[in-house]
């Protein structure tokens, strides 16, 4: 693949110092604008070298590049996060004491950016989800397919290029779980956008341009 | 729009998402912060006072024996004073405080009837005092309290005295104070020949000397004309003397340990919310925000629990002077006035408190990882 936007090298992550081996020698390569979904069982280590392509942690050896450059400690992880990379979580982490328009300006509030014109994107992107009618609801008066469409609103705040969901259809029924996916990769579509899925459910990773299937912490030939 | 989100509006919503703990928590650094206002506001009221009735009367220098608390002075020594050149009056006074009634108590005076201190008096009703008569002048405040007028008695120490004026002086101690006869207060008190200092008024100064300057020489002159005895401006005097500084180290000691309890409330809150908050403040961390705003985001709900609570103080230790003001016990001796510059000093110790309450679980927040961070329960 010529010029990855995202590529990881070699990439371990052990834990417990050394006892358990997350991932023990992953190379990807991911595109821009690529769908890949990242599957696995358990334990399998999918989460774990999401949160490495997300910056969230650091590799215990192995690198992470974005666009050709290693995220490692000269790296400024929270600017890669904030401007570069969208999460979606399974458990959509909304935080419980602000309405769902709120939730989706915490991102902005980490940029420099015009209150009113955070409000603004805020309620556009929740419009864009179809929740214009849900603005200024909490999180527990939401559903759990509102509150993921709020997760991924919030998620696109900054204007990231790549979008990170991890089993973003885990908490969800089937209906719900072909509305998420559905809004994500539209999203793809539409913005050019990377998108990498973790998900345990085949049906999902099925629908991605890649899948890779990764088990005892190492991608499945 | 609706739905703006501020940085403060955050963390103002953190805060108030466990309202019965925050509102302790305002609560116990109210009432520290009132402490400090009412107790520290009331010996520096104090203080002001004493400086007042000082300079009211044209006192320029206190000669003491040892402490102001005894009364141990020869009153011969006047005779010694009154005979040095810079000397234009030297009058010997007692201080004392007494029980007049089950529930009020005052300041007693012994002044001689001709003391050049009782011109800065005005009497609003009656006449003064006559020496070796058991006559005595009452402060209008105290007058009103004990419900006295000219004509009336009032037994002191078993002794009963005539009420023969009723005095405004120029301070708050004059006016919530006896002033009698120094011969009956030696009488009622069993400290004949003895006095508490001698007040001292100069002459005026020579042209061309500065008045601190004048006075310090004339304190030298006394302290070597009558060793073993301490020669002390007013200025100095009014805050110096032992009573003014008990009133300040009991106030300072005892708003050190309210503050300090109001810290930790503080600190306690923060640590608490923190701990609970884990997993948000991963998710932050996730979406991109730096250490150091998560710090600053703890910080700001901390200083706004010590703002919050030091206005709340403000209120709560004006509230007790004002009534500790009005109190006939405590009335001669508390003024409700407090300086802006001892509220401001309040506020901001008030706001420190917030921030060094917040210091440390700001910190640990802010170095959560946002893994294991987003992994709590």
């Amino acid at each position: 693949m010529i010029n990855p936007q995202l590529e990881v090298r070699n990439l371990c992550k052990s834990y417990d110092e050394g006892r358990i081996e997350a991932l023990r020698g992953v190379d990807l390569s991911i595109a821009q604008g690529e769908f890949l979904a990242i599957s696995g069982a358990s334990g399998s280590g999918k989460s774990t070298l999401l949160q490495l392509l997300g910056g969230l942690d650091t590799p215990t050896s192995g690198e992470v590049l974005f666009e050709n450059r290693a995220l490692d400690t000269a790296f400024n992880f929270d600017d890669y996060r904030a401007h570069r990379v969208g999460f979606i979580f399974q458990a959509f982490y909304l935080l419980p004491t602000l309405r769902a328009i709120e939730n989706v300006q915490v991102p902005m509030l980490a940029v420099s950016q015009d209150a009113h014109n955070r409000a603004e994107r805020a309620e556009a992107l929740l419009c864009e989800m179809g929740l214009q009618h849900r603005l200024n609801q909490y999180a527990n008066e939401l559903s759990a397919g509102e509150r993921q469409r709020v997760a991924i609103a919030r998620a696109l705040a900054n204007h990231p290029s790549i979008l990170l969901a991890d089993e973003p259809t885990g908490n969800l029924d089937s209906v719900n779980s072909a509305r998420i996916m559905e809004i994500l990769t539209g999203i793809q579509k539409q913005r050019g956008m990377t998108l990498i899925v973790v998900t345990h459910e085949n049906e999902i990773a099925h629908s991605a341009a890649r899948q890779i299937r990764l088990r005892d912490g190492k991608i499945e030939a | 729009m609706a739905g703006k989100l501020s940085f403060t509006g955050f963390a103002w919503k953190n805060l108030w998402r466990r309202r019965l703990r925050t509102l302790l928590t305002l609560g116990g650094i109210a009432m520290a912060i009132g402490a400090f206002v009412a107790l520290v506001g009331f010996s520096r009221a104090f203080e002001h006072e004493w400086l007042r009735m000082y300079q009211g009367t044209g006192t320029d220098i206190a000669v003491v024996e040892k402490s102001f608390l005894n009364t141990s002075l020869d009153e011969s020594v006047g005779a010694k004073l009154r005979a040095l050149p810079m000397v234009e009056q030297a009058r010997p006074m007692i201080f004392n405080l007494m029980d007049l009634t089950p529930e009020i108590n005052a300041l007693v005076f012994g002044w001689q009837a001709d003391s050049y201190e009782l011109d800065s008096l005005t009497l609003t009703s009656g006449r003064r005092f006559r020496d070796g008569q058991p006559e005595i002048l009452l402060g209008d405040i105290l007058a009103e309290n004990l419900k006295k007028r000219v004509g009336d008695t009032l037994e002191i120490q078993g002794t009963t005295f005539t009420v023969t004026g009723i005095d405004h002086g120029g301070s708050a101690l004059e006016a919530g104070a006896v002033i009698m006869p120094l011969d009956q207060l030696q009488q009622v008190s069993s400290l004949q020949g003895k006095v508490t200092a001698f007040h001292v008024r100069l002459r005026p100064a020579p042209a061309g000397e500065a008045q601190d300057h004048y006075v310090k020489r004339a304190d030298a002159q006394i302290e070597a004309a009558l060793p073993g005895l301490h020669a002390v401006p007013a200025a100095e005097r009014a805050s110096n003397n032992q009573i003014v500084l008990l009133a300040h180290a009991a106030a300072w000691g005892t708003s050190a340990i309210a503050l300090l309890i109001g810290i930790l409330s503080i600190a306690n809150t923060m640590a608490m919310s923190v701990f609970e908050r884990t997993r948000e403040i991963g998710i932050l961390r996730a979406l991109g925000w730096q250490r150091w705003r998560v710090m600053l985001l703890i910080q700001t709900e901390a200083a706004v629990l010590g703002l919050v609570g030091g206005l709340l103080g403000l209120g709560v230790g004006w509230g007790t002077l004002r009534l500790l003001s009005s109190l006939p016990q405590t009335a001669s001796i508390v003024s409700a006035s407090v300086s802006s510059l001892h509220l401001l000093e309040a506020f901001g110790i008030a706001l420190l408190s917030g921030l060094a309450a917040g210091a440390i679980p700001a910190w640990r927040g802010a170095h959560l990882s946002p893994v294991e961070a987003l992994r709590h329960d």
